[in-house]
């Protein structure tokens, strides 16, 4: 669903793009208006965009993590820049271990992942390492918080993210080389090459890390704090991705990617436990090939993926267990553009699960998901947008019901320095039970409903824009409430345990943000605050669920607040992250708790030019540090200050 | 961890709670003719809250009888100022001091019951299970050191608090039992006991019993039980458990120095039975078996039919006292909830421990 259009790189192209659609897709997604004045120039190929899928997701709040904001991330993954850059909460295992996410008070198996428009959750858990999803894999991360299922599919009830690298066309060839060099043993090594003109666009990204992680932390000991150095967590990491995206002509554009992610981590043992020498593979093979043809009123695109998850997990314990889920899917969607101001979108989407799983028996498993969806969007007038989206999906066994999503955005003001917007949205969603929660042995439950949640959320989006002051400040508050029903638990039988559809939980909260673009000079800041307030508990559940209703669900922050700044002047390079993460109850009577932590992480970089073609950046980045001593989760150290020093070699 | 506390240590509750009676005893032994029918008295009872694994967050509650309160939910790591470590499995009493295993912390913590202070800590133990003691010198641990493998059963004396041998013994042994000088393990991993004598350490044989022998207790007259529960066998693709190849529980009866038991079977294959405790006189049995509490006596020819209680614990423990119930709820999810009921099987009332409170100790 990721083929994106070129209007994000290429504003020259909107006079195009207005002309093709009376709208404004780039503005629309961020709730903005379109900018007075538009470059319109004379082409070299004048091309018409397709949709971006979020062109359909009016009124739900969105956000974008571009290149600027993930590149002094180059060599890390998305857990670290989502941890220090979103107020979003990751619960992490310890530095480069498991991190799973939670959005919206919901659980990390309610989180999409897509990739290029796939969804590369692993099909056996459910969820996404996020500590696995490496940044050098992808050049953008939007963030679409809340239930979407009509439009991104399976899993989009607490939030979507959609991983994509929009190419950025006529940049010819460039190339980057890092090296970095930082504490408990980190070395990584990033290339990166592209090479772009009018037709053609490539870029291959290899990444490869290491750590010790033979870092130290505190102990809680009888007599006081005990410094030990954590034992059994180091891991070695690389990633290759390649892109490719070829114009067939004026309408026609071909697109492939391979994302390989390859990761050999020791399980870092609980602070106190047994070491069982735990180590685990993970090792993910993505590829997929898409092709789209655009005329003025039809789009056409037709996409295919091949996915081979693999997680080999042994310790001395229980020896090895190895998991292995190929994934062949195909989408497939015709736009149409029936007026000038509406468009209708329908599709489908099939895919097959292949698992060789030990926990699921000798003999292989096999699992068919189809969907489809019809997509509306409609403006009635040029400041009043509304999209009607609804997608069915069929499921082996129980079907989940029809999710449609309704949403609405009005410009109540428009001036030329500022804009205020009103969004709304209503959404049901659901989530396919996994593969493990269907066929682990023993305990699969094949009976399992799927889950299914409504949502709804309303926001203002403020934009103030002062010309003369070269200032920018768009601000955004957004309030949502969801119930989500059959949510599956695993709890204890007689003999095993077994996951079950035991209980509603209702997550509500707000979540405001401010982003700040100051450009007076050779200076340019940014600068962005966002908070989230996470109300999320169960409300009710079945005979069988014993957890106690009204308490906020475990590892699920009251509280979440992130301000990051990015500073430039005249080559060098200053940003901070500043991280609030509230208490977290560790268990579902809310009595006991991990106490909340404020990190800090700083960059200073200079960049210095060699030649005419050739830079030199060179990083220091420092992590922790206020040397909080801290746990992300529960008796998982994490490291307290820390540094990485990095030099990066840029060719254009 | 039920039994050991009951088992191994009811001797000096019996002396402490009755120094009077026994001084009168001594005086004039012929007033009374059935010295061991002495009424047990216990005042506390410490919940082994098992934890999450690998979490850490294992602790013990304390439960006042007096007060039928808790009067410390998180009794080691208020009074230690520490975690008291990752799956504590079990607790058992010698003299004055406690004894808690924590399975995935490879240790056995020993504390003064008095005030719950560590007094020390036996380290770089393999998965151990169970502790028994025989003596104020002298206890011994289960452990299972690795699954598929043989378990192993070390020597700790309790003067140094150091291993001092392991002694090989069947698959994944888990809880022990003392009769005369000889103690008997379980081998769950297999459907044997071994029987250890405890002056020599050495293995007098073992005992074959029931598929998947977990849970032993002595009775009044030196007999051992063993509760074994069974094999489960699950069909070819492991997705359910094929009763035509799953074995019934069981309860076997070994009589001092013989080497062979007389088992009973339990009527359905349906269900483990487990945790098999006894009461102070030692003279009734208890344990857990389709959702259900089941109590039958040791001279009894038949096994019990219908339950006592019909609930499904993940710990159970019988006051020595006075035969209340106490039976725990495993969630593992939230703070979790201990029923109590009279000995008749009546709900009496209930309070809250920890995650997964799995055993019981009366003191």
């Amino acid at each position: 669903m990721r083929f994106v259009s070129c209007l994000r790189n290429f504003p020259q192209f909107l006079g195009v793009a207005l002309a093709a659609t009376a709208s404004f897709p780039a503005a629309a997604q961020l709730g903005l208006p379109a900018p007075d004045s538009i470059r319109t120039q004379n082409l070299p190929s004048v091309r018409v965009p397709g949709l971006r899928p979020d062109r359909f997701a009016v009124g739900s709040r969105r956000f974008t993590l571009d290149s600027l904001a993930l590149t002094t991330y180059r060599t890390g993954t998305l857990a670290d820049v989502l941890s220090a850059r979103t107020a979003l909460h990751l619960k992490n295992y310890g530095p480069g271990q498991l991190a799973s996410i939670t959005m919206r008070g919901t659980s990390a198996r309610h989180t999409a992942v897509l990739w290029n428009g796939f969804n590369i959750n692993l099909p056996s858990l459910g969820e996404a390492d996020f500590a696995l999803l490496t940044i050098s894999g992808t050049t953008q991360v939007d963030i679409q918080p809340g239930p979407a299922s009509a439009t991104y599919g399976n899993g989009a009830v607490g939030g979507t993210l959609l991983l994509s690298s929009p190419p950025r066309w006529g940049a010819g060839w460039r190339g980057s080389v890092q090296t970095d060099y930082g504490s408990f043993g980190l070395r990584a090594g990033n290339l990166e090459a592209s090479f772009s003109n009018q037709k053609l666009a490539l870029r291959t990204s290899l990444l490869y890390r290491q750590a010790q992680n033979d870092f130290t932390y505190y102990e809680q000991a009888g007599t006081g704090r005990v410094r030990r150095r954590q034992q059994h967590a180091a891991l070695q990491q690389a990633s290759l991705s390649q892109d490719l995206i070829l114009r067939l002509g004026q309408r026609g554009e071909l697109t492939a990617a391979v994302w390989l992610t390859d990761a050999d981590r020791q399980i870092q043992p609980g602070i106190g436990t047994n070491n069982t020498n735990a180590e685990e593979r993970d090792q993910s093979r993505r590829l997929m090939a898409g092709y789209r043809h655009v005329s003025s009123r039809h789009e056409w695109a037709a996409r295919v993926a091949w996915f081979e998850d693999i997680i080999n997990y042994r310790d001395d314990v229980s020896g090895l267990s190895e998991s292995r889920v190929r994934t062949t899917q195909a989408q497939a969607e015709h736009t149409w553009r029936f007026a000038s101001n509406a468009s209708l979108r329908v599709g489908g989407e099939a895919q097959h699960f292949a698992a060789q799983v030990d926990g699921y028996g000798t003999r292989p498993r096999t699992e068919n998901r189809f969907s489809g969806f019809a997509l509306l969007r409609y403006d009635p007038q040029p400041r009043l947008r509304l999209s009607l989206n609804t997608r069915q999906a069929l499921l082996p066994g129980r079907q989940p019901p029809l999710t449609p999503t309704a949403g609405a955005e009005w410009v109540a003001l428009q001036t030329p320095q500022q804009t205020i917007s009103l969004k709304a949205s209503a959404s049901r969603s659901y989530r396919a039970p996994t593969l493990n929660e269907r066929y682990w042995r023993p305990g699969g439950n094949p009976d399992l409903l799927p889950e299914h949640g409504l949502g709804y959320e309303g926001g203002v989006a403020h934009v103030l824009t002062l010309a003369p002051a070269h200032l920018r400040l768009q601000t955004e508050l957004t309030g949502y409430r969801q119930l989500v029903d059959n949510w599956v638990q695993w709890t204890p039988g007689a003999t095993y345990w077994s996951p079950r559809n035991l209980r509603q939980v209702r997550a509500q909260g707000l979540e405001a943000s401010t982003q700040l673009g100051w450009q007076p000079g050779a200076y340019q800041l940014t600068a962005r605050a966002s908070y989230a307030f996470t109300h999320s508990e169960k409300t009710k559940g079945t005979a069988a669920d014993s957890d106690p209703v009204g308490r906020q669900l475990p590892f699920t922050p009251l509280h979440t607040a992130a301000f990051s700044t990015d500073h430039l002047w005249r080559g060098w390079q200053l940003s901070t992250t500043l991280n609030f993460t509230g208490y977290r109850y560790t268990d579902a009577s809310a009595t006991s708790f991990l106490p909340s932590y404020l990190l800090l992480n700083a960059t200073v970089g200079r960049t210095v030019a060699m030649g005419p073609t050739w830079k030199l950046l060179v990083l220091a980045q420092g992590y922790n540090l206020t040397n909080r001593s801290y746990q992300s989760y529960q008796n998982s150290a994490m490291p307290l200050r820390n540094g990485l020093l990095s030099l990066r070699v840029l060719w254009r | 961890m039920k039994l050991f506390p009951t088992s191994a240590n009811l001797p000096f509750r019996v002396l402490l709670g009755s120094a009077a009676a026994l001084g009168l005893l001594s005086c004039d032994p012929s007033n009374d003719p059935e010295p061991t029918e002495t009424p047990v008295v216990t005042r506390s009872v410490f919940v082994v809250n098992e934890g999450n694994f690998r979490r850490a967050n294992a602790d013990i509650s304390l439960f006042n009888k007096a007060s039928s309160s808790v009067t410390s939910p998180t009794l080691f790591s208020t009074a230690n100022g520490r975690a008291l470590g990752d799956v504590a499995q079990s607790m058992a009493v010698q003299d004055s001091l406690g004894y808690i295993v924590v399975n995935n912390s490879n240790k056995l913590e020993v504390v003064s019951l008095a005030k719950f202070k560590s007094k020390a800590t036996i380290s770089n133990l393999q998965l151990p299970r169970y502790f028994v003691a025989v003596s104020s010198d002298k206890g011994y641990i289960t452990e299972t050191v690795a699954y598929g493998g043989a378990g192993q059963v070390s020597v700790v004396n309790l003067k140094t608090n150091q291993v001092t041998r392991t002694i090989a013994v069947g698959a994944q042994p888990e809880r022990m039992t003392v009769s005369g000088n000889r103690l008997y393990v379980t081998n769950s991993g297999e459907s044997s006991v071994t029987v250890i004598n405890t002056t020599t350490d050495a293995i007098e044989g073992t005992v074959p019993v029931g598929d998947s022998p977990g849970s032993a207790v002595t009775d009044r007259n030196g007999n051992v039980w063993v509760l074994s529960g069974g094999k489960v066998v699950y069909n070819a693709d492991y997705t359910a458990i094929d009763y035509t190849k799953t074995t019934k529980g069981s309860l076997s009866v070994i009589a001092p120095g013989q080497l062979t038991a007389q088992t009973r079977q339990v009527d359905s294959n349906t269900s483990s039975p487990g945790d098999l405790t006894i009461n102070g006189p030692k003279d009734q049995l208890y344990y857990t078996y389709r959702g259900g509490v089941y109590t039958v006596g040791i001279n009894e020819a038949q096994l019990p039919t219908t339950p006592l209680i019909r609930r499904s614990f993940y710990g159970l423990g019988v006051d020595p006292q006075d035969n209340t119930i106490y039976g725990g709820i495993g969630s593992f999810t939230a703070a979790d909830k201990v029923i109590r009921y009279r000995s008749t099987g009546a709900a009496l009332d209930s309070f809250t421990v920890g995650i997964g409170p799995s055993s019981f100790v009366f003191y």
